[in-house]
């Protein structure tokens, strides 16, 4: 059963497409990822799960249920969208009990809550003389109140130092290890691909796959191919590997293979069948890395 | 609705600007009644501090007893309703911390409709305005008890029309912040109004326009529902407008702004 299913849900700003038809569901238990690059819609699609913006069309719905007010499902929901929100001139405990206020609950679970971030000692500070690390983690603590079901999590560990990132993942890791399902967005690949089960990419708006991350990040084999005559090859190609990615690049054509195992061979064998001698034949190991830069800035079919 | 009120509470208890506001409010109101109490008591022959009868000097039977039980309801809240711009200010200030702060999305985000966010805006407006109120009916007994003359129910429907003014003035100030989002512009758009436009607008409208069309403006019908006491603006009084009228005119706009400050902030990305 999916926790969080998105339905044909499409945004613009004034002239900016922030996001175009996107669908996907996140299933439950899974920790999800939205990955792409700055500005490719993963705030903006956060903002409508969330109810802060209004879609232009499409819809979502939480835990499968339709008939329940949105914002009391959002109950069940613990979220901390890009900056942590809070009174600058109230202390840390004053804060979550606002928080624990809107959630409907008790103030009873608030101090263990504090304890688990890391900022007991600090519970009567006000949030003014917070550093950066110390707000994000007050803002961790506001999602975890009330034991919500799914975490819904924004660059969590933007603006974090080292030891704070390790921190952060650390706690999304065991979270989703206790069953929690969390949705996250990131722009940094390394950062999906350690904490992910599950993984969205978005480019310019547009959902360019979603699924497993294992599946979908799979690291897989390129084979690089240069002929003579690059034109007949690249026909040749595309006519042998029809579902393949193939793309050229100069005199050089690349042919990407997910999983691994990739028979140069029988790539050499195809081409001299077809009448094309080739002059290079090279296979390469793709990074994750380099995979993930060709999944956002293939030329989609955008406008 | 008491638990939106009670979380509103959490967020001003704390909250230096909205402690000293409300100090400032308070002892204003005491304060300015003060002044003109004395004054009257000097001008009505001084009775009031030798212990005489009041107004038994030459000065009281010409101006009468403002502060004594029945006129006292209405001189107090005329008096009082020249200060109601400052809870004006406060519901300015505290729905400009939720823009700066963000914490309007994250009270969203976090299971709040948005109906429910401005209902309980609506509702610190409300109760704002009943606490005012209580306070110059506490100041309207206080100054009276000082008379002879007996408690009275007599003129308390100015003690309501009082009301509807502290609600038209947080209501006019509730739209301006919703509208620029940020405390500075909304501050100086709301005296402007307040004091200046509204002022001009109103004698623009009942000068060019139609005679009295001006008494219909926002907040201007509000100010026109407690005449100057007579003792108070004997020198000075002109026709006034129809208090049933101004009644209805206040109301109206008070449904009117409130409710497109809700379809506003529902409608609005956050």
């Amino acid at each position: 059963m999916s926790v969080l299913s998105v339905e044909h849900i499409s945004k613009s700003y004034r002239t900016v497409r922030a996001l175009r038809d996107v669908t996907f569901d996140v299933p439950r238990g899974s920790v999800f990822g939205i990955l792409g690059p700055n500005g490719s819609g993963k705030t903006t699609l956060l903002g409508i799960v969330t109810g802060v913006l209004n879609p232009d069309a499409g819809s979502f719905s939480l835990f499968g249920e339709t008939s329940t007010p949105a914002n009391l499902l959002r109950k069940r929901t613990g979220t901390l969208l890009e900056t942590p929100n809070f009174y600058h001139y109230l202390s840390a405990y004053d804060n979550l009990v606002i928080t624990s206020g809107i959630k409907g609950r008790g103030r009873g679970e608030i101090d263990g809550i504090l304890l688990k971030v890391g900022l007991h000692e600090r519970r009567d500070s006000k949030f003014s003389t917070f550093s950066l690390g110390m707000k994000q983690r007050l803002g961790i603590a506001a999602a975890l109140l009330g034991d919500p079901e799914l975490l819904i999590l924004d660059e969590p560990t933007n603006g974090l130092d080292p030891e704070g990132i390790a921190e952060i993942r650390n706690l999304i890791k065991e979270l989703g290890a206790a069953g929690h399902t969390i949705v996250m967005a990131s722009h940094l690949l390394d950062e999906v691909e350690k904490v992910c089960t599950h993984v969205a990419i978005l480019k310019k708006g547009k959902l360019l796959a979603a699924g497993k991350t294992d599946e979908i990040m799979s690291e897989g084999d390129i084979v690089e191919v240069s002929a003579a005559d690059t034109d007949r090859l690249l026909e040749l190609l595309r006519q042998s590997y029809p579902g393949q990615k193939i793309t050229r690049d100069g005199d050089t054509v690349r042919l990407c293979f997910t999983g691994g195992g990739t028979d140069t061979a029988a790539v050499n064998e195809l081409c001299h069948e077809g009448g094309v001698v080739l002059t290079k034949l090279l296979l390469r190991r793709q990074s994750l890395e380099s995979m993930f830069l060709e999944l956002v800035s293939t030329p989609s079919n955008d406008r | 609705m008491l638990r939106l009120l009670k979380i509103e509470w959490l967020k001003v208890r704390r909250y230096r600007a909205f402690i000293l506001l409300s100090a400032v409010f308070a002892v204003s109101v005491v304060g300015l009644n003060y002044i003109v109490y004395t004054q009257v008591g000097r001008l009505g022959d001084m009775t009031t501090q030798y212990g005489g009868p009041e107004g038994a000097g030459l000065g009281g039977m010409l101006i009468g007893h403002p502060f004594a039980y029945p006129e006292v309801w209405q001189s107090v809240t005329y008096l009082s309703s020249f200060l109601l711009f400052i809870p004006g200010l406060i519901i300015i200030l505290l729905t400009a911390n939720e823009y700066s702060f963000k914490t309007h999305r994250q009270a969203v985000i976090d299971g709040l409709s948005r109906r429910q966010f401005m209902a309980a805006k609506i509702g610190v407006v409300l109760v704002t305005s009943l606490f005012v109120t209580v306070l110059a009916v506490i100041t309207a007994c206080i100054f009276a008890s000082a008379g002879s003359a007996g408690f009275t129910l007599a003129g308390t429907r100015y003690v309501g029309y009082f009301f509807v003014q502290a609600v038209s003035y947080m209501s006019m100030a509730l739209l301006l912040v919703l509208f620029f989002k940020r405390s500075g512009i909304a501050i100086g758009v709301y005296f402007l109004y307040v004091f200046i436009i509204k002022n001009l607008l109103a004698l623009l409208l009942s000068h060019k326009v139609s005679e009295g069309l001006g008494n219909y403006l926002p907040v201007k019908s509000a100010d026109l529902l407690i005449p100057a006491p007579t003792s108070l603006g004997k020198m000075f009084t002109f026709n006034h407008p129809d208090a049933t009228a101004m009644l209805v005119a206040s109301i109206v706009w008070i449904v009117l702004l409130l409710w497109y400050c809700t379809y506003r902030f529902e409608k609005s990305d956050l």
